[in-house]
């Protein structure tokens, strides 16, 4: 008996398929169908979280935690601002607004539930005039305006109770990260959106307050000096980009025909004095607590 | 931003190296193919007959090889849409040609005039990190029959 291997021919075991194709057609599948899932979720979801109401988040004890980071009582400066920007809003009945002050470094403000808006002393150092504070605290009460802090946070629990569902049955780490991170993506998606729309919100206000948007132009310089210039990618971010944000700006100034130098409003010389010496009290607490911490050690 | 940067990173890197690695592979599996045609691997379980002049010995090539980084992903792609797992059906192919070649040149060294009964086993070495470790063992082995 003879007996010989024949020369087999190629590609009957293995397919000829490019796999940059496979891998393109793949991940753009799986990108879209995690993408759509997670949009129409969150449609759904908006249409609940609209009609939680707005006393259900005044009753939580907010303010309890806000007040345990060195916040203290606004200065009447501050407080005469903040009204005339929420008297701008003509906000529906059950909605109050509650300004807090932190003594902190942090150059940020927020919004949160309940409809408390929270200063921090490092941003309110950084702005130049009041229409920039106005501004900034008007931004803050249009999120409230458009609930986005309930919006938000409902967005947040239940995307990331599905992603963790999905995740952990597809239980391979690379996939599963990549639903987390388009997961994340769509989410910030709709927080830039939110963003642009309080945005939009607060011009209106300043225009009806002091009759132009440069405030909101003067916010934004602050912006690029204290965070540079845009590094991130946008759709990685919370925020849009500053450049886009200005451009939003410069687009309604015009539409509202208002172009041209305007001027801002000044700080009164009292309330850059109460800065000084709410940055000097905390920088005098700061030591103190070092020593204390020295001497427990 | 940074672990997207690192993940596309590795498969770019898995990519390259992957095909590199690959077409070498495969280039090299094809000339010693050539070169170890004359040594017949027959599946038949039995000897041929009427040769009671030659010796036989187990002869045995195994092979561990991985996956790149580029296919693993694809491959996972894969597990949640189902269909040919095609990144690791040219891996496996070249385990199992370097297998048998292994064996064959473990043969030729005992001048073996063919190996017969050969079988193969895959043994996948991940130890439950399935998701990390994408890496096969393939097993030829077979009886050279070789005269004295």
């Amino acid at each position: 008996m003879e007996y010989s291997n024949p020369e087999l021919p190629e590609d009957i075991n293995t397919s000829k398929t490019s796999p940059l194709k496979e891998f393109f057609i793949l991940t753009v599948g799986l990108v879209a169908i995690v993408f759509i899932t997670i949009y129409l979720l969150i449609v759904v979801i908006d249409n609940f979280a609209d009609k939680i109401p707005f006393e259900l988040e005044q009753d939580l004890p907010i303010s309890g935690f806000i007040e345990k980071q060195n916040s203290i009582k606004l200065p009447s400066y501050l407080v005469q601002v903040s009204r005339k920007v929420i008297k701008s809003f003509k906000l529906p009945a059950p909605m109050s607004i509650t300004v807090h002050y932190v003594n902190d470094d942090t150059v940020n403000a927020f919004a949160t539930l309940g409809g408390h808006i929270v200063l921090y002393r490092g941003l309110l150092e950084k702005l130049t005039h009041e229409d920039e504070l106005a501004m900034v605290i008007a931004h803050e009460v249009a999120h409230i305006k458009y609930r986005h802090p309930i919006l938000s946070m409902s967005h947040g629990v239940v995307v990331g109770l599905v992603l963790s569902v999905i995740s952990s049955s597809v239980g391979d780490s690379v996939a599963s990260d990549i639903m987390g991170t388009t997961g994340m993506a769509s989410l910030l998606r709709f927080s830039r959106e939110y963003e642009y729309q309080s945005d939009k919100e607060a011009i209106n206000s300043l225009i009806k307050i002091y009759g132009h948007a440069e405030g909101a132009l003067g916010l934004f310089k602050v912006f690029e000096s204290e965070f540079g210039k845009d590094q991130s990618f946008e759709f990685l971010a919370t925020h849009p980009l500053t450049n886009n944000r200005i451009t939003q700006t410069k687009e309604m100034i015009e539409r509202h025909n208002i172009t041209g130098y305007k001027t801002m409003t000044n700080f009164p010389v009292s309330f850059k004095l109460w800065l000084d010496k709410q940055k000097e009290s905390f920088k005098v607490s700061e030591r103190e607590l070092e020593t204390k911490h020295s001497k427990t050690e | 931003m940074y672990d997207l940067i690192i993940f596309i990173s590795l498969l770019a890197v898995g990519y390259g190296f992957g095909r590199y690695a690959e077409s070498k592979h495969y280039i090299s599996i094809r000339k010693r193919e050539q070169e170890l045609n004359s040594l017949p691997a027959i599946a038949s379980r039995v000897p041929p007959p009427g040769r009671p002049d030659l010796s036989s010995q187990l002869v045995t090539g195994s092979v561990v090889i991985s996956v790149d980084y580029f296919k693993r992903f694809i491959a996972s792609l894969r597990n949640i849409f189902g269909g040919r797992l095609t990144s690791y059906e040219s891996l496996l192919d070249r385990a199992r040609r370097e297998a048998i070649l292994r064996m064959k040149e473990e043969a030729r060294r005992l001048d073996a005039e063919f190996v017969f009964n050969i079988k193969m086993e895959t043994a996948s070495i991940h130890k439950g990190r399935g998701n990390s470790i994408g890496s096969v063992e393939v097993l030829a082995y077979g009886t050279a029959l070789y005269s004295l």
